[in-house]
C-alpha cells in the first residue's frame, strides 16, 4: 500500500508535467450524423452503429454456478446472463421491480404462500425455460450435500432448516412446480421482504441435465453452461478476460441493445485507472483522491457518485470487562467525529454514517427507509458527552476517574498501510477526546476472525454489507441467536421487536418496529456505525441507461452507447 | 552417471514429499479457513455442510492422508476452494506455460543483454561504458520491478497510447511486461558477468596466453569468456524454475492468466489445495532446475566428475 502511495505519486507528478507539455487535444462533442434514417433513436440519443461496452471485473469470478458461488463479480455476470424472478428497475430516481422470468405474481393474505407465472423464455441451447429450472436450483441451493453458501438466504422457504440439518427430505420444501409456468413457494412464516429475494442469484434457474453433465465443474468455464439472460457468456480466459454477447433467444432481447460486452479482469488499480485514462474501458470505481481529480476533470466523463447499502463500524466484545459496560461502549461511539473521519481518511469518498440501516435501503411499497426514519445516533450525540460517559462507566466499574490508566485494544483484519493509518488515526482521536490509551492490533484477515470470534478482543474494525434490500437485513444480524457480528450482546426486547418485524406485512407497522428496534441498538451500543460505502463511478458519458443506483438489478440490460467517438 | 541421476531423483522425491508434508500441516495452523475468508455472516448450519463437502470437518490426519493418498496414486492435487470445479493440476499446467512463455522471453532478453553488456563492461574497465553499463545495471537492481511496469504502463499505454494497458493473446500484450521483467535479469549478468571476466583476466593463465602471443580476441574467446560463463550457470538455475511460477506482480499489472497470482492469493483464502498445488509445483521445478544444473556442470567444466 505504501509503495502503491509512492508510486501515484510519481505517477501524478508525470502526469502534471505531461499534461502541461501536451495539453487536452480531445475533442469529443458528438458529431451525430442523421444521415442513417434507420438508426435506432433512445430518448432522443441515436445509438451507434456498434453497440458494445468495454469494462473490467475486479478478479476473477470464483465459479459461475450461482449455487455454489457468493462472491459479487460472478454475481454480476450472472445478473447479466441469467434470469431471476424479478428485476430492480431504475425508473426517475426510484428502484421499481418489473417482471423478469416471472410475468406476474401474487401472494395469499398472509404472506405465507407466493406464486410465481412465468414467461415464455429460451435458454440458449434453444430448450423453454420452466418452472422445474426455478424450483431446481433453490432446492439445491438448499440441499445440504451441497454446502451452499447461500442457502441461509432461503431459510424463510417452509422446511428449510430442517431439510439444511439433515432431518428432513428436500422433496419437503416448500417449493412446489403447479405447471411448467407456475412455481409456488410456501413459507415457514410471513415475509415481507420475500420479494427482495426474488431479482437475486437465489432465485435464478439451472439446468439439471447441464448441472449434472458437468458436475463440479459446472460454471467453472464459459463452455460449462447454458443462459438465459440478456447476454450470454462467449469466452472466459481466467485472470485476463470474458466476452458477454447479446443472448438472442432472450424473452425481452428487443430491449437489449449491446452486442458485446468486454470484460477486463482487472485488480490493480493503476492498470485500471490507466485503461479508463486511455479510454479502453468505459466506466471504473475509483476512491483515490489524485485520481478522482483527474477523472473530474475529463469533461467527457460523468461521475456518480452513490451511498452503498454498506456500513464500516466498530463493534465491541460485551464480555470484555471495559466494554460490558453501556456507558463506556456509548463514550467510545460518541467520541468519534464522523464527518472528520469522513473527511481525513475518506476524502469524502464515503458518508458519514449516524444509524446502523445505511441510507438506499427500502423497507418494502413505502421506499427508502432512512426516508421515513431519522438516524438515531444524531440525536444521541446532541445530549450526551463522550468523555462523560466514559468517567460515569468507569465509575460504575469502579475503575476511578482517570480514564488514561485504560488501556485498551483496538482490533483489525487486515495488515496494509491504509488500516495502519486508520488505526492510528484512532488511537490520536481517542486520547484527544476520552484520554485512553489504545493498543493497535493488526491481523491477517483469517487471524482477525479466529480472534473477534473466541471473543479475544476488546474493539474491533468491520465491514458489513446488506444481503437483501430490506431493513431486516441489517438488524437481524444483532439478534441474539445470531453469530454474525460477534459482540455477543444479547436483549430480550430487541429480540422480541425482530420477532414481531420478520411476520408483520402492514409496511407501517413494521418501519415503526425497524424504528424502535433499532434506537435500542444505538442506545445499547454494541457497534457503532463510522461510514456507509460509497461508490465513486466514473463513466464515459457516451455510455447511456446503464445503472446508477445500489440495488438495480437489470445488469447491463438496458445499457447502450450514444456518440462513443472512434 | 545413470546411476547419479537416479539417486538425485530418489533424494527429489524424499524432499518433495516433506514439503508436501510439512506445508500441509503449516498452511492448516495458521488460523482462519477458506469458508472463513469468503464470509463471516453464515449460519452454523451452512457452515457445517460446506466443510462436510469437503472434507474440512474430517480429522486433519485423515485429510493429510486422502490427500497423500489421491496425490501418490492418482498425481491428483485436488480442486480449489476457492474457485469450486477448478481442477488444481489443470489450473498449474494452463497457468504455468503462459507465465513460462512470458518468463522464457525475458528470460533470454535478459540473460543476452545482460551478457553482453557485462563483456563490454569488463573490456572497457573505468571508462564510459563500463560506468554506463553499471549505471544501468545499478538501476536495474534498485528500482522495483512494480515502479517501472507501472511508468511503462503510463508512458507506453496512456501518453503515446502504442501499447495495450492489459491483456493476454498476442504479441503486443507480451511486449511491457517481458521488458519490465528482463530489466532485472539484465542487470544481474551484466554485474555477474563483468565481475567474473575481470577476476579472469587477472589469472595466470591469462598472461601465460599472452605471453604465448594469442591474439587479445582469442584469448577472450578461448580463455576469458568459457570460465568466466560457468559461474553464471549456477543463477540460470534458479531463475529457469522462477519463470514457470511466473511474477505476482507483473501479472496482476497486465492482466495475464499466469501461475504467479494464485501463489499469493491461495493464502490469503487460505485455499488449502491450491496452496499446496503451487508450493509443490514450485518445489519440483527448484530441485528439477538444481539436478539439471549440476549435470550440466559436468559437461562444461571438465574439473566436476561426478564419482
Amino acid at each position: 500500500m505504501a509503495m502503491k502511495k509512492i508510486l501515484a505519486a510519481l505517477l501524478a507528478g508525470a502526469m502534471v508535467l505531461s499534461m502541461a507539455a501536451c495539453g487536452d487535444d480531445k475533442d469529443n462533442t458528438v458529431g451525430s450524423s442523421t444521415e442513417n434514417a434507420t438508426a435506432k433513436t433512445i430518448d432522443g440519443n441515436v445509438l451507434d452503429e456498434e453497440q458494445y461496452f468495454n469494462g473490467y471485473l475486479g478478479g476473477d469470478p470464483t465459479t459461475l454456478d450461482g449455487v455454489i458461488g457468493n462472491d459479487s463479480i460472478g454475481g454480476s455476470v450472472l445478473n447479466n446472463t441469467m434470469e431471476p424472478l424479478t428485476r430492480l428497475a431504475e425508473k426517475d430516481g426510484q428502484n421499481i421491480r418489473e417482471g423478469a422470468g416471472a410475468e406476474s405474481w401474487e401472494s395469499n393474505e398472509d404472506g405465507t404462500v407466493w406464486t410465481f407465472h412465468l414467461r415464455d423464455n429460451t435458454w440458449s441451447d434453444g430448450q423453454p425455460v420452466t418452472a422445474e429450472h426455478y424450483a431446481y436450483a433453490v432446492i439445491r441451493t438448499l440441499t445440504p450435500e451441497t454446502g451452499s453458501p447461500n442457502s441461509y438466504l432461503l431459510t424463510c422457504i417452509k422446511n428449510a432448516n430442517a431439510v439444511l440439518a439433515g432431518e428432513k427430505a428436500p422433496s419437503e420444501l416448500g417449493v412446489k412446480v403447479v405447471d411448467d409456468k407456475t412455481i409456488e413457494f410456501t413459507l415457514e412464516q410471513p415475509t415481507p421482504y420475500f420479494l427482495s429475494l426474488t431479482d437475486g442469484r437465489v432465485m435464478q434457474p439451472q439446468r439439471q441435465d447441464i448441472v449434472e453433465q458437468y458436475g463440479e465443474s459446472y460454471g467453472a468455464e464459459a463452455t460449462n453452461m447454458v443462459y438465459c439472460g440478456p447476454f450470454k457468456v462467449e469466452s472466459w480466459t481466467h485472470n485476463s478476460e470474458m466476452v458477454l454477447v447479446k443472448n438472442d433467444s432472450y424473452w425481452d432481447k428487443d430491449s437489449v441493445n449491446l452486442t458485446t460486452i468486454n470484460y477486463k479482469i482487472m485488480n490493480d488499480e493503476n492498470t485500471i485507472f490507466n485503461s479508463f485514462t486511455n479510454g479502453s474501458i468505459d466506466s471504473c470505481g475509483c476512491g483515490t483522491p489524485e485520481w478522482m481529480d483527474k477523472f473530474g476533470s475529463m469533461e467527457e466523463v460523468q461521475y456518480i457518485h452513490n451511498v452503498s447499502p454498506s456500513v464500516r463500524f466498530h463493534f465491541f466484545n460485551t464480555k470484555d470487562k471495559l466494554f460490558s459496560n453501556k456507558n463506556i461502549r456509548k463514550a467510545f461511539t460518541l467520541a468519534i467525529d464522523r464527518e472528520d473521519v469522513s473527511k481525513s481518511i475518506y476524502f469524502n469518498t464515503m458518508e458519514p454514517a449516524y444509524s446502523w440501516v445505511p441510507d438506499g435501503v427500502s423497507s418494502g411499497e413505502l421506499g427508502i427507509y432512512r426516508q421515513q426514519v431519522s438516524a438515531p445516533l444524531k440525536a444521541i450525540a446532541e445530549k450526551e458527552d463522550a468523555k462523560a460517559l466514559l468517567l460515569k462507566g468507569m465509575e460504575e466499574l469502579g475503575l476511578g476517574s482517570d480514564p488514561s490508566t485504560l488501556n485498551i485494544t483496538f482490533t483489525m483484519g487486515d495488515t496494509t498501510q491504509w488500516i495502519k493509518n486508520y488505526g492510528e488515526y484512532y488511537q490520536q482521536k481517542f486520547k484527544e477526546v476520552l484520554g485512553v490509551n489504545i493498543t493497535l492490533d493488526f491481523n491477517e484477515w483469517g487471524t482477525f476472525q479466529s480472534k473477534v470470534n473466541a471473543g479475544e478482543y476488546q474493539m474491533g474494525y468491520m465491514v458489513w454489507g446488506i444481503d437483501y434490500n430490506d431493513p431486516y437485513a441489517m438488524l437481524s444480524l444483532m439478534r441474539s441467536d445470531s453469530t454474525a457480528i460477534p459482540t455477543f450482546w444479547a436483549n430480550e426486547e430487541y429480540d422480541k421487536l425482530m420477532d414481531a418485524a420478520a411476520v408483520e406485512m402492514d409496511e407501517a407497522k413494521r418501519v415503526e418496529l425497524y424504528e424502535q428496534a433499532e434506537a435500542i441498538l444505538m442506545e445499547e451500543a454494541p457497534l457503532c456505525p463510522v461510514v456507509n460505502e460509497a461508490s465513486n463511478t466514473y463513466r464515459y458519458k457516451y455510455v447511456k441507461n446503464s445503472n446508477t443506483m445500489s440495488f438495480t438489478s437489470t445488469g447491463l440490460k438496458y445499457a447502450y452507447t450514444s456518440g462513443r467517438p472512434d | 552417471m545413470l546411476k547419479y541421476v537416479l539417486k538425485r531423483i530418489g533424494y527429489m522425491l524424499v524432499t518433495l514429499f516433506i514439503i508436501a508434508t510439512v506445508t500441509f500441516f503449516l498452511m492448516h495452523s495458521i488460523p482462519g479457513d477458506p469458508l472463513g475468508a469468503m464470509a463471516n455472516k453464515l449460519p452454523e448450519q451452512a457452515k457445517a455442510n460446506y466443510y462436510a463437502k469437503y472434507g474440512l470437518d474430517k480429522p486433519l490426519t485423515e485429510q493429510y492422508g486422502i490427500f497423500m493418498k489421491n496425490l501418490v496414486t492418482k498425481g491428483d492435487l485436488g480442486e480449489s476452494l476457492k474457485y469450486p470445479g477448478k481442477s488444481i493440476t489443470e489450473t498449474l499446467i494452463t497457468n504455468s506455460k503462459v507465465s513460462g512463455v512470458n518468463g522464457a522471453f525475458a528470460l533470454l532478453f535478459g540473460v543476452s543483454i545482460g551478457i553482453v553488456l557485462g563483456i563490454v563492461a569488463a573490456l572497457n574497465k573505468n571508462k564510459w561504458p563500463d560506468y554506463l553499463v553499471m549505471f544501468v545495471a545499478m538501476m536495474g537492481i534498485t528500482i522495483p520491478v512494480f515502479v517501472l511496469a507501472a511508468m511503462l504502463q503510463y508512458l507506453f499505454t496512456v501518453k503515446w497510447q502504442l501499447l495495450p494497458t492489459s491483456g493476454w493473446g498476442k504479441p503486443k500484450h507480451m511486449i511491457l511486461p517481458i521488458i519490465a521483467m528482463c530489466f532485472g535479469s539484465i542487470a544481474t549478468y551484466a554485474r555477474y558477468l563483468k565481475a567474473n571476466m575481470l577476476d579472469v583476466l587477472g589469472q595466470d593463465y591469462i598472461l601465460t596466453a599472452e605471453a604465448k602471443g594469442v591474439s587479445r580476441f582469442n584469448v577472450i574467446k578461448d580463455h576469458v569468456m568459457k570460465n568466466a560463463f560457468l559461474p553464471c550457470i549456477t543463477i540460470l538455475g534458479g531463475q529457469i524454475s522462477g519463470i514457470f511460477t511466473g511474477s505476482f506482480v507483473i501479472e496482476k499489472m497486465f492482466g495475464i492468466p499466469g501461475l504467479g497470482f494464485y501463489y499469493v492469493s491461495s493464502i490469503n483464502d487460505r485455499d488449502y489445495t491450491m496452496i499446496i498445488g503451487t508450493t509443490i509445483f514450485a518445489a519440483a521445478l527448484f530441485v528439477l532446475a538444481q539436478l539439471l544444473i549440476d549435470i550440466a556442470y559436468t559437461i562444461f567444466d571438465p574439473r566436476i566428475r561426478i564419482k
